[in-house]
């Protein structure tokens, strides 16, 4: 599955089965649509970056230049849209990472119903993110189970989604919930492909479990490891459904992420070129954190054996 | 696989690592099925309380919900067959011809497989107005049509899938066509599973694009309307919203019953972002 990773660049495609054709036929429709939904507005996007776009005002267009990026890197509002999304970034990651791999341990000890425990742990990570987040806020509510449980126990209620303090908080709690499933998966398949012969003999030596992950079982996960920390940074980076649904980016925009941002900026104030800057400022800080995390956490998994 | 003993221990952890996961799931579907607006707390009124499906006929008299589901039910109905093919199509050509840009097209393919989608938001926005399709079904469907994880996935399959079979049938004179569809697509069943499931659950659960590319309450999708529900109320009707949650759940819960292990599939090969 190492080669399949998305992450690790375009995988050859090259076999004896190749011949020279025509293949347009199989190949037009889609390569017309990906030129024309995908392609283009990559390519319109770079362009809008560099102009003061809004579509109510089409006389008012004009080339800007990198104004777009000027004004937003001078943004306090940029800064603490991206503030908030960096804080969500690394604050869930780790959490995420390190409760996936637990789960994945346990779930390759399970022998009997297994398949059940799979079933129930990833199940979570299928839903759409806005019925989660339609649960959550049901938890969540001032009314809700959680401050009902509260009650119950004597305690104040505590205001989850309203506390400058706890929103973002308990926005990375739900999302841990639904996104470690996902990752336990991802993890298990890797797990499945142990060397079974080198973990019988150490433990036949009466080397230590702890001992045996370290040395064995760590190293084999290396490269499914650096995907998961990859796919979560990629994903967590785009956070936008959880606030907008449970605190529409409030209160006192505390959960205001860089997605966010950017809608905010394209949908309700009509500034498509600033929208599209800040679009590409995150394609960009996307790019260079995945990078800096292949060269950190890349280093060694060559030499890991191919999950 | 270890051989390790998986005592109580491990057990007692992935139960309760289970009932965590699917708790609020069930108490989602017990709320959707109870009477009034306010929320059952303690066990007793989870367990004492009468099931009723008082929340899903308002949902369904009147109210926007039956068109939100239509919606969402005619998006994922077109889009995903239309992906499948496009798939197996496109797929097959990546696999089995080489031609020039083939190299470039694949480059291209595989970084908008990691590409942050709200990078394309605003120029599809204004792509899809210039030709006065926001708010269509056309606005729902074309941007899904482009994802290129089905594409690579399939041509990565042909590549295992052995060559001989059509080599032969092109031997006796057989069309291209003739080919692709008598010979190609009946042997394509697993690949497509995987990328017909995986479709599904991102048409399916798709958010933002919808969001922003319809503007009528009649055009919105489930997701989308039920975002919007929640935002609009002031005093929130909670059973209704879980219900609403729930009906969009199903759907899921169905696909994920036939296809955990495509849905599984897809994403190690890096369906989801």
């Amino acid at each position: 599955m190492d080669g399949a990773t998305p992450v690790d660049g375009p995988t050859p495609l090259e076999g004896a089965a190749m011949t020279r054709g025509k293949p347009f036929l199989g190949l037009a429709p889609y390569g017309l649509l990906f030129a024309a939904f995908g392609l283009f507005p990559l390519a319109y996007a770079l362009v809008l970056s560099f102009l003061s776009y809004n579509p109510l005002r089409p006389d008012l267009v004009r080339w800007v230049g990198l104004d777009n990026y000027v004004r937003a890197l001078a943004s306090p509002s940029f800064w603490h849209a991206l503030g908030t999304t960096a804080i969500f970034v690394l604050g869930t990651l780790p959490v995420t990472l390190v409760l996936a791999y637990g789960v994945a341990a346990l779930l390759g000890r399970a022998r009997r119903g297994e398949g059940f425990f799979r079933a129930a742990i990833f199940f979570p990570a299928t839903l759409s993110m806005v019925v989660v987040s339609l649960v959550f806020k049901s938890l969540y509510a001032e009314e809700g189970l959680l401050n009902g449980w509260l009650a119950a126990l004597g305690l104040p209620s505590v205001h989850w989604l309203l506390d400058v303090r706890l929103a973002l908080p308990s926005i990375m709690a739900m999302d841990v919930w639904a996104s470690v499933g996902y990752y336990a998966i991802l993890m298990l398949a890797a797990r499945k492909t142990l060397p079974e012969e080198q973990l019988e003999a150490a433990r036949l030596e009466g080397i230590p479990a702890l001992l045996v992950e370290r040395k064995i079982v760590l190293p084999h996960l290396r490269p499914v490891l650096l995907f998961v920390v990859l796919l979560n940074t990629i994903r967590a980076f785009q956070i936008f459904i959880e606030p907008f649904v449970l605190t529409r980016g409030g209160p006192l925009e505390s959960t205001l992420t860089l997605v966010y941002h950017l809608y905010d900026r394209a949908f309700y104030h009509f500034e498509m070129g600033y929208a599209s800057a800040i679009a590409f400022l995150l394609l960009l800080l996307v790019g260079l954190i995945l990078i800096a995390q292949r060269r950190l956490l890349g280093r060694g998994a060559a030499g890991a054996p191919a999950a | 696989m270890s051989a390790r003993k998986a005592g109580t221990g491990t057990y007692a952890a992935l139960t309760a690592i289970a009932i965590l996961s699917l708790a609020p799931l069930l108490y989602m579907a017990r709320v959707s099925l109870g009477k009034g607006g306010d929320l059952p707390i303690a066990p007793a009124d989870w367990f004492g309380r009468p099931l009723s499906l008082e929340h899903y006929r308002d949902l369904f008299s009147g109210g926007p919900m039956a068109r939100f589901t239509l919606n969402s039910i005619i998006v994922t109905g077109i889009a995903v067959p239309i992906q499948i093919l496009l798939a197996a199509a496109a797929g097959h050509a990546l696999a089995r011809a080489r031609f020039v840009g083939r190299g470039v097209f694949l480059a291209l393919a595989t970084a908008f497989l990691i590409l942050p989608r709200q990078v394309t938001l605003v120029p599809l926005y204004l792509l899809l107005a210039t030709f006065g399709l926001l708010d269509t079904y056309a606005a729902l469907i074309l941007p899904h049509l482009a994802d290129p994880f089905g594409i690579l996935f399939m041509a990565h399959y042909y590549q295992t899938m052995s060559p001989e079979l059509e080599q032969a049938a092109r031997t006796d004179g057989w069309s291209p066509g003739a080919i692709f569809w008598r010979i190609v697509l009946p042997l394509s069943g697993p690949g497509l599973a995987v990328v017909g499931v995986n479709g599904f659950l991102i048409t399916w659960n798709a958010f933002l694009h919808p969001l922003v590319l319809t503007t009528s309450e009649s055009m919105r999708t489930l997701p989308v309307g039920l975002a919007l529900f929640a935002q609009s109320e002031h005093r929130v009707d909670w059973g209704a919203l879980l219900a609403g949650s729930t009906i969009a759940t199903a759907p899921v819960l169905i696909a994920f019953a036939f296809f955990q292990r495509q849905i599984v599939e897809g994403v190690l090969k890096g369906s989801g972002r």
